[in-house]
């Protein structure tokens, strides 16, 4: 089938930010499961939360800009919650328990939801400084799908040099790679668990809000995030950081292109890609001896 | 609310357990009466004064907003008359199908065989319906108020005199809008659906009926069912180069697809037209004012203005605090439906009620409308909607009424 040049621009814009939020709610799975080697099945429900609370306080005071500024903080504190109240006392033991809780969570969190929000779709209303579209090349864009681009390949790009560079990044990563080490050089190591764990649930709820201004705000939302991450997750490596980038880029890529050529079949791609990183690397791309 | 037994609509985490008191106590009361009648196939041999009646719809899951406005618009009216229907008390029985297949089988068999309902209401989703066919003809002992799955082959490959459609067909909510697309809007136009059986089904008769008028199908674009960035479908649409776009999405899809349509600056080169779920209550306010100027076609429309439907409406939104939905009247028309069928038999057996009902006029909030007595499916006008700007965030308003549309019978003759 012959794919005009437009089309492909078009798909790699979309592929590209696709890639960058989806690496805000990995990220965070990532993360928590390199440090505290829990699969936090709630996670998308964090991602869910965020664009619900964003809708909420877009529609109270009016403005986007405060959304996006208080909604991730209050899904970090929903984390906080989480962690320090449910998960910290479950840490070293069969990961059953750790999937057992979380997904309960995801249930409970969805059907609060619909409690509180209703089944209906809502939708964040978009700032008025970001509406309309550019030209860019042959193709008309949006101006807040750029904005949702740049702001979340920003972030990724400044939790990779922290990761990377400081010493927080530092610490994060020794504490996953030898926790009894850290503790017994006196660092409180189940505070740097709490930290990792609300670092993730704000940035998953800034993807939340991001895109709850250009996708529909649902309750399947959260569950149907939560697949795409794993997927994510899985390919580039549980616990790193950078596979997870990678692999979020990969994902969204293909899902963007996947939508031109082939759109009933992409979800097969996606687990296709998954099922041969597996045979060829069982951890993933960057799994196992790279922590963080 | 006496009239339920405590299955309330409201409280589903206790849906289950009422359901299986019920059931107890009715296999003591009127259970193996309704199971004698239903073997013996001879009316009044219960002679039990009680109808009791199964909601087969989802309270769970992606249409459990759906579910819940049929099972508000059922109660309204129950409530309208005191709880009862056609001079029998009602009872109601409710289990949460969410909107699976097997769960909704399963369901339908548990209050066929078990409750000895004597009629069903549901189900949402199309597939649980035909699905739903084979056990509901196997038992024949209840009459089947279909209050939403609009597939045609519940007619086609069904052809049930038990089955009533209370809400609308897939050809009903498509194909009569192509002429009036062909006379206002443009002769050319663009399909793009959400890629299943309703959405593939409505683009069909569309296309048919356009194509009939004159017009030209420049293109089609099918998107996966849950698609959430709609931007290289919307390329597609846009390199077409039609002047109109003729859609069929529902709920969040419907909220997406319209709002990227939008965003994307679609509008300056397109005029969008679709299928009623496109535009409806449920999405207009989280679509805004991406939804203006755009052209949908459906047989219920809260804002009409007719003396029934405002009463409708302001009873309606007294007791919920939101408008009715198309979902509620559904609901509130298979009450009434069963109200004539019941009191016009004078019986609760399914065959008596069927017959009483067949050809039936119903004064419903949507505007009247009678049942083919060949296929059982509403011959009703449908509302040609155009977004517009209310006191209260966007609205739909009615700019032209289709009457006398003549149904395919799809090879059903009752």
């Amino acid at each position: 089938m012959f794919v005009e040049f437009s089309s492909v621009l078009r798909a790699t814009m979309l592929g590209v930010q696709l890639g960058m939020t989806l690496a805000l709610v990995a990220a965070g799975l990532t993360l928590i499961f390199g440090m505290l080697d829990v699969i936090n099945f709630a996670h998308g429900s964090l991602y869910m939360m965020g664009a619900y609370l964003g809708v909420t306080v877009s529609a109270q005071f009016g403005s986007f800009w405060l959304a996006l500024l208080i909604a991730p903080l209050a899904v970090g504190v929903i984390g906080a919650v989480i962690e320090v109240f449910g998960l910290r006392a479950l840490y070293g033991r069969n990961p059953l328990y750790h999937i057992l809780l979380t997904f309960g969570l995801a249930v409970m969190i969805q059907g609060l939801v619909v409690e509180i929000w209703g089944g209906q779709s809502l939708r964040i209303e978009a700032p008025a400084s970001l509406a309309g579209t550019v030209q860019i090349g042959p193709v008309e864009y949006p101006v807040y799908w750029l904005f949702v681009l740049a702001v979340s390949t920003l972030l990724i790009a400044a939790v990779w040099l922290m990761i990377d560079r400081s010493d927080l990044g530092i610490l994060m990563r020794a504490s996953a790679h030898d926790t009894e080490m850290v503790d017994a050089l006196g660092i409180d190591v189940s505070k740097v668990f709490t930290g990792v764990f609300v670092f993730g649930a704000v940035l998953a709820g800034v993807a939340g809000v991001l895109l709850g201004a250009s996708r529909s705000v649902n309750p399947g939302m959260g569950f149907g995030v939560i697949i795409e991450t794993f997927v994510i997750v899985v390919i580039g490596g549980l616990g790193s950081f950078k596979g997870a980038v990678y692999a979020a880029l990969a994902v969204g890529l293909v899902t963007a292109y996947g939508a031109l050529i082939a759109p009933s079949v992409t979800d097969i791609f996606l687990f296709t890609m998954m099922a041969v990183v597996l045979m060829i690397r069982p951890n993933g791309l960057f799994g196992a001896t790279e922590a963080a | 609310m006496s009239h339920d037994s405590g299955t309330s609509t409201g409280s589903r985490g206790s849906t289950n357990r009422s359901a299986s008191t019920t059931s107890r106590r009715r296999f003591l009361v009127s259970g193996a009466a309704a199971g004698a009648t239903a073997l013996a196939g001879c009316a009044g041999g219960g002679g039990s004064d009680t109808l009791t009646v199964g909601h087969v719809l989802p309270t769970s899951g992606t249409y459990a907003l759906l579910g819940e406005s049929i099972m508000n618009g059922f109660d309204l009216y129950l409530e309208q008359n005191d709880g009862q229907l056609g001079g029998y008390e009602v009872e109601t029985v409710q289990r949460d199908t969410a909107g699976e297949t097997d769960t909704g089988v399963t369901i339908t068999n548990e209050f066929l065989v078990q409750e000895g309902v004597d009629a069903l209401v549901g189900p949402v989703s199309s597939a649980v319906a035909i699905a739903m066919m084979q056990t509901v003809q196997q038992e024949s002992s209840a009459i089947w108020l279909n209050a939403n799955a609009g597939d045609y082959r519940v007619t086609q490959d069904g052809c049930m005199d038990l089955h009533f459609r209370t809400s609308f067909n897939d050809w009903q909510t498509s194909a009569p809008l192509a002429q009036w697309v062909y006379e206002n809007v443009a002769d050319n136009v663009v399909l793009s659906y959400a890629d299943y059986a309703f959405g593939q089904n409505s683009k069909n008769f569309f296309q048919e009926a356009f194509e009939e008028a004159g017009g030209e199908v420049v293109d089609e674009v099918a998107a996966p069912l849950g698609t959430d960035d709609y931007s290289p479908f919307l390329g597609d649409i846009e390199s077409s180069g039609a002047d109109a776009a003729f859609s069929f999405f529902a709920g969040s899809d419907a909220v997406n697809y319209i709002s990227q349509f939008s965003d994307f600056g679609l509008d300056d080169e397109l005029t969008q037209t679709g299928s009623g779920f496109l535009l409806s209550e449920d999405t207009l306010p989280a679509q805004g004012e991406a939804a203006l100027g755009k052209y949908s076609l459906l047989h219920y429309t809260a804002t009409k203005e007719t003396d029934r439907n405002q009463t409708f409406v302001s009873n309606y939104s007294e007791e919920h605090d939101r408008q009715p939905n198309v979902y509620a009247c559904q609901g509130y028309d298979s009450a009434q439906a069963l109200d004539i069928a019941a009191s016009n038999a004078d019986s609760t057996d399914a065959s008596d009620l069927a017959s009483a009902l067949s050809g039936a006029e119903l004064d419903s909030p949507r505007g009247e409308f009678s049942f083919d007595p060949d296929t059982n499916e509403p011959l009703q006008s449908m509302d040609v909607r155009e977004v517009v700007q209310g006191d209260d965030g966007v609205e739909n308003e009615v700019v032209a009424t289709i009457d006398d549309i003549e149904l395919p019978d799809w090879g059903c003759s009752l």
